[in-house]
């Protein structure tokens, strides 16, 4: 029988947070406490003034989900390269809170293409799956109001992801710096050979056909969008990645 | 919001996708790659892009493949010539896709036999509650299971 053989190793660092509360800054610490402000918003909003009316954030304590939610846009992991790039090396991810961004425009109108999701999150949220936060989960919900019409339209939306991870992004820059040994639980991960056996191709079908309903891929940043590449400019041609470039994140779904 | 919030795959469920997960860690299986490919609006490139994906596992000389969808309606004519594609060229294939009471395949073909329905919803809806209809562990042993026995059936009639 042959040996496996092992490509190149990823090792993903969970550090989970066991509190998050509003603060003068965005921070969050090794021993699992985060703090929220809202003082990156204004540098968002002159950003984007010409697409977005307001930025509102909350934080969605678990079981507080008895209350109004725009329809759901995405739900994100905080995660980051310490050390290689996406697919290798060492990443840094937190637990326990999960960012939501939300969308709707000034007429009322939800960032939605076809089906939205829009109503009480206690319902409209089903809890505990692969995509979705858990029961103990906080979530720092991200509500963009959109310009007229912009919550339709394909760069507008784009620039919506942009701005989200740019908040996001405060946090990964605290988290790369966190000690590796500090960690709550550490998963290592090798893309593997097995020779012999059945050769098997996974082939995902991803959305592609405009605003909402868009695919990133390669960004920096795990689950990010800073450097990434929208499936429709690539002409939705197949692409080809590996088991660990695709569990560090190398997607973020832009529907 | 895509087509089919029900069935919505999130960044954070492709950061723990469980689909994965599953094959990735079966030690009889040699899992080579993700192949991702797009939905475009136009039908003729819908069945460009999943012919070439098809391709793709042709000449990476896969012996099977499994074909996951995010959304459903529009993207099932994509998703089964991509099936279809695959069929022509000797690979077994299964796969996950939502159908429920609602969304069966418009169009059929004979490479269809092993696809998964990912509903979960009781009545069979796309319920537009995010997560509900999503693909879960148990969807990917179904799949990765029927493949098993597909290659296991193409190897035995040589």
């Amino acid at each position: 029988m042959a040996q496996e053989i092992n490509l190149r190793r990823l090792v993903i660092k969970s550090f989970h947070v066991n509190s998050v509360e509003w603060g003068e800054h965005n921070d969050v610490t090794p021993d699992g406490k985060m703090t929220v402000s809202r003082e990156l918003l204004d540098t968002l909003m002159e950003e984007n003034k010409d697409i977005i009316e307001k930025i509102d954030i909350q934080i969605i304590q678990p079981g507080d989900h008895d209350r109004w939610t725009n329809t759901m846009m995405d739900i994100i992991p905080v995660s980051t390269k310490v050390l290689g790039i996406l697919g290798e090396g060492i990443t840094h991810t937190i637990t326990g809170v999960y960012f939501m961004m939300t969308g709707v425009d000034v007429d009322g109108v939800q960032t939605y293409e076809f089906g939205s999701s829009e109503g009480n999150l206690k319902d409209k949220l089903f809890l505990n799956k692969a995509g979705t936060p858990g029961d103990n989960d906080v979530i720092i919900s991200f509500d963009f109001l959109f310009k007229s019409h912009m919550g339709q339209d394909m760069n507008a939306c784009t620039r919506a992801h942009g701005a989200c991870d740019k908040f996001i992004q405060s946090y990964r820059d605290k988290l790369k710096k966190f000690k590796g040994d500090l960690c709550t639980t550490r998963n290592t991960y090798y893309d593997t050979v097995r020779p012999g056996k059945k050769r098997v191709v996974i082939i995902k079908q991803v959305a592609g056909q405009g605003a909402m309903y868009d695919t990133h891929l390669f960004g920096k940043e795990p689950s990010g969008t800073e450097g990434s590449k929208s499936i429709i400019h690539m002409g939705n041609m197949p692409v080809v990645v590996t088991p660990n470039e695709y569990r560090d994140g190398i997607i973020r779904s832009m529907q | 919001m895509g087509i089919g919030p029900s069935t919505k795959e999130t960044s954070l469920h492709h950061f723990r996708d469980p689909l994965l997960e599953v094959v990735s860690s079966d030690p009889e299986i040699d899992l080579m790659g993700i192949i991702i490919v797009g939905t475009p609006d136009a039908g003729e490139d819908k069945l460009l892009v999943g012919t070439r994906a098809a391709i793709w596992a042709e000449c990476m000389r896969a012996d099977g493949a499994i074909v996951s969808s995010d959304g459903w309606g529009n993207s099932d004519v994509d998703y089964t010539n991509t099936v279809y594609q695959l069929g022509i060229r000797g690979i077994p294939v299964t796969g996950l896709n939502f159908s429920g009471t609602m969304a069966q395949f418009v169009v059929t073909n004979e490479y269809l036999d092993a696809i998964v329905d990912i509903n979960k919803n009781p009545e069979g809806i796309e319920s537009e509650n995010v997560g509900e209809n999503a693909v879960d562990a148990l969807d990917a042993r179904k799949a990765l299971a029927m493949l098993k026995i597909k290659m296991r059936k193409k190897e035995q009639q040589g």
